[in-house]
């Protein structure tokens, strides 16, 4: 199930001491992410995009302003905020199918049941011929294949990814891209979908969110039109950014 | 890339090629300086001379009777030092605070040598099994920790957070993702810490015992019997290298995601 996700007067700063206010890292931010909408937080690096995603997944303590879920306050980490990162971060003693278990785990499922689960999972990302091989035998694009799987099989009702294909070929990378959308098409989650590249962000979300300067704050944000790419946004965007 | 266990057959035997001509030749020139005479005589044993001391050492009994008080003492102490030093380095090495207090302070006391504490402990503990178990012990938590607690604190905080967002609880983070992140750690720990505890069992039985390999060459040395020292040195190091291949066969079954 999707749920929305509501940033009302965000900050965070690091490194604060009694006697020494924290660097702000992010300036105030209110953001709002309907339920099941597809936002691109854009940004170069540095500019507290991550910080942004860290905060809703938990990680991230604000040093004002809060996140809700659905209306439910984010206090720390928790299942229903399914987090893919660019380093994969999928535990390489255990293998495709392994990773994925480790998710199900929480809803205490039979073993098979379980087993049957996780395949479907990896069937869904397709991969469903790489499941026994470990995440040393599986190329980044495959290895981003199963942390996606591992994410959505804990059930979350919202995505967070963070720059989830950075590391990644551009053929791949577009691969990978088509895949998300499908899936978000498929589950109707509310994702929040951090990156640098413009066109990443062009053509994955419904909305862009442009975040910049020192600390930083939102720039722009910008609906994305569906249909093929317009070059006239491309070129607004990329004058936010710049400004930035 | 993912480590593959290699097979045994020809490629094994090519790896083994050289070191059994090394070894070879080592046997080959120890035979030789023994029958040149360039040594004073009775103080190098030839090979043959050395292999019957230790067919008589295990014929009279004493070569079991201080394999079995060693054993018993390294074991032991190992098995102590081993389970406290690795609780300690996963709790080190986890958090930081602790680290913080506790790692200048086991840094302080790692470079002492355990040799270097066996009066201390004869004194404390007198001159039984009781002292050079826990000296033992001793030397094998210090080694042990520091390895453990680099390993676990180098577990990727992604993997943790992974497994946090995955809503899994405390003690699956830590059975399900710390224990095996630092497997690999712990295993090498663990092969340092028995050639530790042999370091140490050494040290322990020259400080005074009645049984024991170390004892046995004290005692061969005060008698200058040199093909008995040398047939107790030949022991001493097939037991390290034993132990270190068994630690080593259970490394490449229990780790095989490491980076060795």
């Amino acid at each position: 199930m999707s749920r929305p996700v509501r940033i009302e007067g965000l900050a965070v700063g690091y490194g604060g001491s009694r006697r020494r206010p924290a660097a702000p890292v992010l300036e105030r931010t209110d953001l709002d992410l309907p339920a099941g909408s597809f936002t691109a937080l854009l940004g170069p690096s540095g500019c507290g995009k991550s910080t942004v995603l860290g905060a809703v997944a938990g990680f991230v303590r604000p040093t004002a302003g809060r996140i809700t879920v659905a209306g439910v306050p984010v206090t720390g980490p928790g299942p229903d905020r399914g987090l893919v990162f660019q380093q994969y971060a999928l535990f390489p003693w255990r293998t495709a199918r392994g990773n994925v278990e480790f998710a199900l785990k929480r809803l205490g499922l039979r073993r098979a049941e379980r087993r049957t689960r996780a395949l479907a999972a990896l069937a869904e990302v397709g991969l469903a011929e790489g499941a026994e091989k470990y995440p040393a035998q599986l190329s980044g694009g495959m290895q981003q294949r199963v942390a996606l799987a591992r994410a959505l099989a804990a059930e979350p009702d919202v995505l967070l990814l963070d720059e989830p294909f950075g590391a990644l070929d551009a053929l791949t990378r577009s691969r990978m891209q088509e895949l998300l959308r499908g899936l978000w098409q498929r589950t109707g989650l509310t994702v929040l979908f951090v990156t640098h590249d413009i066109d990443e962000a062009l053509a994955l979300a419904e909305r862009v969110v442009v975040l910049g300067g020192s600390p930083g704050r939102v720039l722009a944000d910008h609906a994305v039109p569906p249909g093929p790419p317009d070059p006239g946004l491309r070129e607004l965007v990329a004058a936010h950014l710049a400004a930035g | 890339m993912h480590a593959t266990p290699t097979p045994p057959g020809p490629a094994a035997l090519g790896r083994l090629g050289p070191a059994l001509a090394a070894a070879g030749a080592a046997l080959g020139l120890w035979y030789a300086l023994a029958r040149s005479g360039a040594v004073a005589p009775g103080l190098l044993p030839t090979p043959g001379q050395t292999v019957a001391a230790l067919a008589d050492g295990a014929r009279d009994g004493t070569l079991a009777g201080d394999l079995a008080a060693s054993l018993a003492r390294a074991g032991q102490g190992f098995a102590l030092g081993a389970l406290l030093g690795s609780a300690l380095g996963f709790a080190t090495g986890h958090l930081p605070w602790l680290s913080a207090a506790v790692t200048p302070l086991v840094s302080f006391l790692r470079p002492i040598p355990a040799i270097a504490l066996v009066p201390l402990a004869t004194a404390w503990f007198g001159i039984g099994e009781t002292a050079k178990r826990l000296l033992i012990a001793y030397a094998v938590l210090l080694a042990v920790w520091l390895y453990v607690h680099d390993g676990v604190s180098r577990v990727p905080v992604t993997h943790l957070r992974a497994a946090r967002s995955l809503g899994a609880p405390l003690h699956r983070r830590f059975a399900e993702v710390l224990l095996p992140a630092a497997a690999p750690a712990l295993l090498a720990a663990l092969r340092y810490g028995a050639s530790v505890a042999l370091l140490a069992l050494v040290a322990a039985e020259l400080g005074g015992a009645e049984a024991g390999l170390a004892y046995r060459l004290q005692v061969d040395g005060q008698f200058l019997r040199v093909d008995r020292m040398f047939a107790g040195l030949l022991v001493l190091g097939v037991l390290g290298v034993a132990v270190d291949l068994l630690l080593a066969a259970a490394g490449r079954r229990f780790a095989h995601w490491g980076p060795s």
